[in-house]
């Protein structure tokens, strides 16, 4: 046979659907990145400039600098968002390690419990709970707290990530944390020295989902808080630019700004991902 | 090195109930091999020697002191596993290490005694790799060194072998065996494989649904298997067993089945007379057994069913009634299927059984 590369029907095929999907995926960030050089008169025009006549950084630097009120609100927003999502990720890391692990090794009543609430969970669209979750938030005397939103969503996001983590722990060999405990170890080193790196890239990612997952959620911010120094970047934008109705080139910076964490950190979601699928947690 | 000593030993998962009141001893520097069948107990024994299993009941005492209590890390015993079990994100001397560098064992020193171990198998050109850079046999090897760097009083084998291919586990058994003799080491080895158990060991204890069957050394359980399950378990191919019942005329002991009868010498009839019921089974091994191809008085009549040569010697499959017989005969011996036989008894080497307790009764 020849082992020069063909270009098969199918071939053409694939690249056309991948470059339909790369075009929709990428396609309203590069034109949100444009518009956000714009002046704010350029990005009314019509036809719209593709490449702008005079791309300038000003609506970044208004909304980086604490020097203004709109930059110092704006990284007030900034900041309210990275203190829920870290909190939200940190706690939900350190309860879904140890609950994963549990789920995976011992066998104890209730066990089954974990798959039927992930699925239960997904089974309804989040805002079915928002009512019911406001009437409780409100009778524990939380609302208007980071708390009511950090338990939100952990409750919503813990049974997915000790599910996926779960999955790692299945796969490592119970052999490996037994010969750790004849080597020398407790228990607790066992997991710490041996186990947990080899999970370290089913961490990483449930980290970074739930980090996304919280940077990102708007329904519950907006019905949990009522300060304006308390809102999170996706409501806090969006009362942001209700004041400043027509400020497109801002809103797009502001919208890029706030993706960035995103992007960066599905860029390494997925490196991880695709490491833990090819490797294998442990090969045997 | 150590003695270990289990007494009473028992484990229940639950309320099933996996190892039944096993004692035995294994001596200082003895290598014993533990074997049976699939899910019998040996890897549950073995885990409660290690410390990864608590009892159920009973005591488990390393020269002399009871362990039941103790962590795995306290016990001073090393283990090698099936799967070998090494540490997949550390390089093949960081996994000989680290029994060593867990026990605070300075830097200096671990890289000595990994480099000795290294050179003790022949593994010092793998020391940086990564055990998925490894084969199976290699593995196997920085499996053993990490047992063996540490200077244990008891080495721990769940079926270190099990993995490797027929050619190399015979290289890696007499590998094993030697480093034994060399170490004078206590050694607990499992395995279901009875020709490792019987090439290897100093003892054997030989395992059936948790209960310990038979704990002697090698020969003398391949030479009087304490019972039929022993007797059928060890060596290969397994004891041809034919059920029958004692008749007793004029003082003569014989054993009848239908369609034949088996006159016994007075030393396997006196022992038939200690059976408990006329039901007995008579034992014996395909090497004992004659295959005539006329009528000779003190055969019992047969049809050969099929030949299985192998080079060496070639097996005939002898049909007596409803049970088939495996002996061996010569290669150039010319026998064909369906052709009729008569299977003659070496009444010296007759092994028999008692139908209802299932016991070997002792001839003498
Ligand atoms: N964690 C457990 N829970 C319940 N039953 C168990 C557990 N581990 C083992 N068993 C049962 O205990 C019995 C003995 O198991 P064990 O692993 O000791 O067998 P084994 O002799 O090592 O078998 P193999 O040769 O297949 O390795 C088996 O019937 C098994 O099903
Ligand atoms: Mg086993």
């Amino acid at each position: 046979m020849n082992s020069r590369f063909r270009i098969t029907r199918w071939h053409v095929m694939g690249w056309i659907f991948l470059a339909t999907l790369l075009f929709f995926a990428v396609a309203p960030m590069v034109w949100m990145l444009i518009t956000s050089f714009k002046s704010q008169f350029a990005a009314l025009k019509y036809p719209p400039e593709l490449i702008p006549q005079n791309p300038n950084l000003e609506q970044y630097e208004r909304l980086l600098s604490p020097k203004n009120d709109v930059g110092r609100q704006f990284l007030r927003y900034m900041l309210n968002s990275i203190w829920v999502s870290t909190a939200t990720t940190v706690f939900g890391v350190a309860v879904a390690v140890p609950a994963a692990y549990a789920f995976a090794r011992f066998r104890f009543p209730g066990r089954k419990a974990l798959f039927f609430s992930v699925l239960f969970r997904n089974m309804f669209p989040a805002v079915v709970f928002l009512m019911p979750l406001f009437i409780m938030m409100r009778w524990m005397g939380l609302v208007n707290t980071y708390t009511s939103l950090i338990i939100t969503y952990l409750t919503f996001g813990l049974p997915l990530s000790i599910w996926l983590l779960k999955g790692f722990y299945d796969n490592i060999p119970v052999e490996l944390e037994q010969a750790a405990r004849i080597d020398g170890c407790t228990r607790f080193q066992a997991f710490y020295m041996v186990v947990m790196p080899l999970s370290a890239p089913g961490i990483i990612a449930t980290a970074i989902y739930s980090f996304i997952t919280a940077w990102n959620e708007y329904v519950y911010a907006l019905t949990f808080l009522n300060d304006d120094e308390k809102l999170t970047l996706p409501v806090g934008l969006q009362r942001f630019f209700a004041e400043y109705a027509t400020n497109w080139p801002g809103l797009m910076a502001a919208s890029f700004i706030m993706s960035v964490p995103v992007v960066v950190m599905f860029l390494i979601l997925q490196k991880y991902f695709v490491r833990a699928l090819t490797e294998g947690a442990v090969k045997a | 090195m150590a003695q270990v000593d289990f007494v009473n030993v028992d484990k229940s998962y639950g309320s099933f109930r996996a190892v039944k009141d096993v004692s035995f001893t294994v001596g200082d520097g003895e290598f014993v091999a533990l074997v049976g069948p699939s899910g019998c107990g040996k890897t549950t024994t073995l885990n409660l020697i290690a410390g990864l299993l608590d009892l159920t009941g009973g005591e488990i005492r390393v020269s002399g002191k009871v362990i039941n209590d103790l962590d795995p890390k306290d016990r001073d015993i090393a283990m090698v596993f099936q799967n070998y079990a090494l540490y997949p994100n550390k390089t093949v001397a960081q996994n000989l290490g680290f029994p060593l560098r867990m026990r605070k064992v300075a830097k200096a020193e671990i890289k000595d005694k990994v480099e000795e171990a290294a050179r003790l198998l022949d593994i010092t050109h793998l020391l940086d790799r990564y055990p998925r850079e490894l084969s199976g046999g290699q593995q196997q090897r920085v499996a053993l060194g990490r047992a063996l760097v540490r200077d244990p009083q008891v080495f721990l084998m769940d079926e270190p072998l099990s993995n490797l291919d027929a050619k190399l586990r015979v290289q890696m058994r007499a590998e094993l065996k030697r480093f034994h003799q060399d170490l004078n080491a206590t050694v607990i080895y499992v395995t279901h494989d009875q020709l490792e158990a019987m090439t290897m060991a100093d003892k054997m204890a030989v395992m059936s649904g948790g209960v310990l069957q038979q704990y002697d050394a090698p020969e003398r359980v391949f030479e009087e298997p304490a019972n039929l399950f022993v007797a059928s378990f060890v060596g290969s191919p397994a004891m041809n067993l034919l059920p029958a019942t004692r008749v007793e005329r004029d003082g003569t002991v014989f054993a009848t089945g239908e369609g034949w009868e088996l006159t016994l010498s007075d030393r396997n009839g006196a022992a038939a007379r200690r059976s408990e019921t006329d039901a007995i089974i008579l034992g014996a091994r395909h090497s004992s057994l004659a295959l005539h191809e006329t009528e000779t008085s003190g055969a019992i009549p047969a049809r050969i069913y099929t030949v299985e040569p192998t080079g060496d010697l070639t097996y005939a499959h002898v049909e007596v009634g409803d049970k088939t017989f495996v002996i061996s005969v010569p290669p150039d011996r010319r026998i064909a299927a369906d052709q009729p036989v008569w299977i003659g008894f070496d009444q010296n080497k007759l092994h028999l059984f008692d139908a209802k307790t299932e016991q070997r009764i002792a001839q003498d």
